[in-house]
């Protein structure tokens, strides 16, 4: 028998999902990005060594800017819904009739009957924080400003990272251009179905695999067109081998 | 909306009187003057801030030979519970389900079916003597309503924030 979390540990559960967001996206740049890089220079570059420091160099340009743009953007998206908490709480306090008729319309029309609707908000107005909050999350579809900017960049940098290396890590190891690379695809190919999984796991559906193949095939997609690519542009210019 | 010199629309709807439903036509109307005030719903916050303050000033309003009316486009029933919710009103509210009356008056807001808040004060001659509108959010005065019902029935020129007691403007004869 399923055992019903109870509302506090639902919300922290809610908020741990969150960083899901961070690390699909970040794990999944991570590898696109690097597979991309491996496969494109695969095909206009000759020396191994080349490729890896510049895949390397990708790696580390990638997860400092991904992680810096998750933390910015958090940090904006914070500041953003604070400055508009505190206006709704100065507006609520010089005039709390205009959000209890707000909360009233809204509802309204969701189904409950006007009267009801009245008694609900006046029940909410007994408490000016009950209000103020069911004013902020009904209306506005704010919940609580507590997004954590260092956390969000740190964990979207690490994904970027932890993706960056699944290809990475065996491009080095193995001795030769083209068996690295292979081995490089095929590792690729294997994450990006596992997180597509994991992520129609989390989301409850019944098919993952389908989930896990939309993956697979935006990986291969972007790893085949950036190896083309490189074969196109390959002729443009000779780059010495290290 | 009517303008002041315009007749009164008339009408006859069903309304509220304290805890029964009853019928009100204009033409029911004996006292010199009346006040007729749109508002957009019951059960609102902001309504009854007007329709309760009309209620405790309803004795001055008689006392100026005035009757207040309050219309909305809620039910007769709906009325009944909204003035137990208040704890009494002392003056009908009529119930326009179908905004005619507001429409009449040209203050029903056809995208939110709903009448303005707007408020009307007739002469004895069953015309418009004074008109006014409001946003929906924006409650108004009951003070500056009943200024005005006393300013009307002065007949005199009455200046700027004129007020019972303060002195006349000249005679319009002699304007």
């Amino acid at each position: 028998m399923a055992v019903a979390l109870d509302p506090a540990e639902k919300r922290r559960l809610f908020e741990r999902l969150s960083s899901v967001r961070e690390i699909v996206f970040g794990v999944q740049d991570g590898v696109l990005t690097t597979a991309g890089v491996l496969a494109g220079l695969s095909g206009a570059v000759n020396g191994r060594t080349q490729i890896i420091m510049a895949a390397l160099a990708s790696t580390a340009a990638g997860a400092l800017s991904m992680g810096a743009g998750a933390y910015l953007g958090t940090r904006a998206e914070v500041e953003v819904i604070r400055g508009e908490l505190a206006r709704t709480r100065q507006e609520a306090a010089a005039q709390p009739y205009v959000l209890q008729e707000e909360l009233l319309e809204k509802l309204a029309g969701e189904g409950l009957t006007r009267e009801a609707a009245y008694r609900v908000v006046k029940l909410l107005s007994g408490s000016p924080h009950a209000l103020l909050t069911t004013v902020e999350a009904k209306l506005y579809g704010l919940g609580s400003a507590g997004g954590n900017a260092l956390l969000d960049g740190i964990t979207m940098g690490a994904a970027f990272l932890t993706g960056a290396l699944v290809p990475l890590l065996p491009f080095i190891f193995i001795a030769t251009v083209h068996a690295g690379l292979i081995a490089a695809m095929a590792t690729t190919a294997l994450t990006l179905f596992t997180v597509g999984y994991f992520q129609g796991w989390l989301a409850n559906r019944e098919r993952c695999w389908l989930s896990g193949l939309r993956f697979l095939t935006i990986a291969m997609s972007a790893a085949a067109a950036g190896y083309l690519i490189g074969l196109a542009i390959a002729p443009l210019g000779s780059v010495p081998s290290l | 909306m009517l303008k002041p010199g315009d007749v009164a629309p008339p009408f006859d709807l069903p309304c509220a009187k304290g805890d029964r439903i009853d019928r009100l036509a204009l033409r029911q109307i004996t006292t010199e003057m009346l006040v007729l005030f749109f508002y957009p719903r019951d059960f609102s916050f902001i309504c009854p801030t007007e329709v309760v303050g009309f209620h405790h000033r309803i004795a001055e309003f008689r006392a100026e030979n005035t009757s207040l009316i309050g219309v909305s486009v809620d039910s007769a029933e709906s009325h009944i519970r909204w003035i137990r919710e208040l704890g009494g009103i002392d003056y009908p509210l009529l119930a326009d389900e179908r905004g005619e009356v507001a429409r009449a008056y040209g203050v029903f807001d056809e995208t939110k079916k709903v009448a303005l808040r707007a408020t009307f004060v007739v002469d004895r001659r069953r015309e418009i003597a004074f008109a006014m509108a409001c946003p929906l959010n924006i409650g108004r005065s009951v003070s500056e309503t009943l200024r005005i019902v006393r300013a009307i029935r002065t007949g005199r020129l009455c200046p700027a924030e004129w007020q019972p007691g303060a002195g006349f403007g000249p005679l319009e004869s002699d304007l």
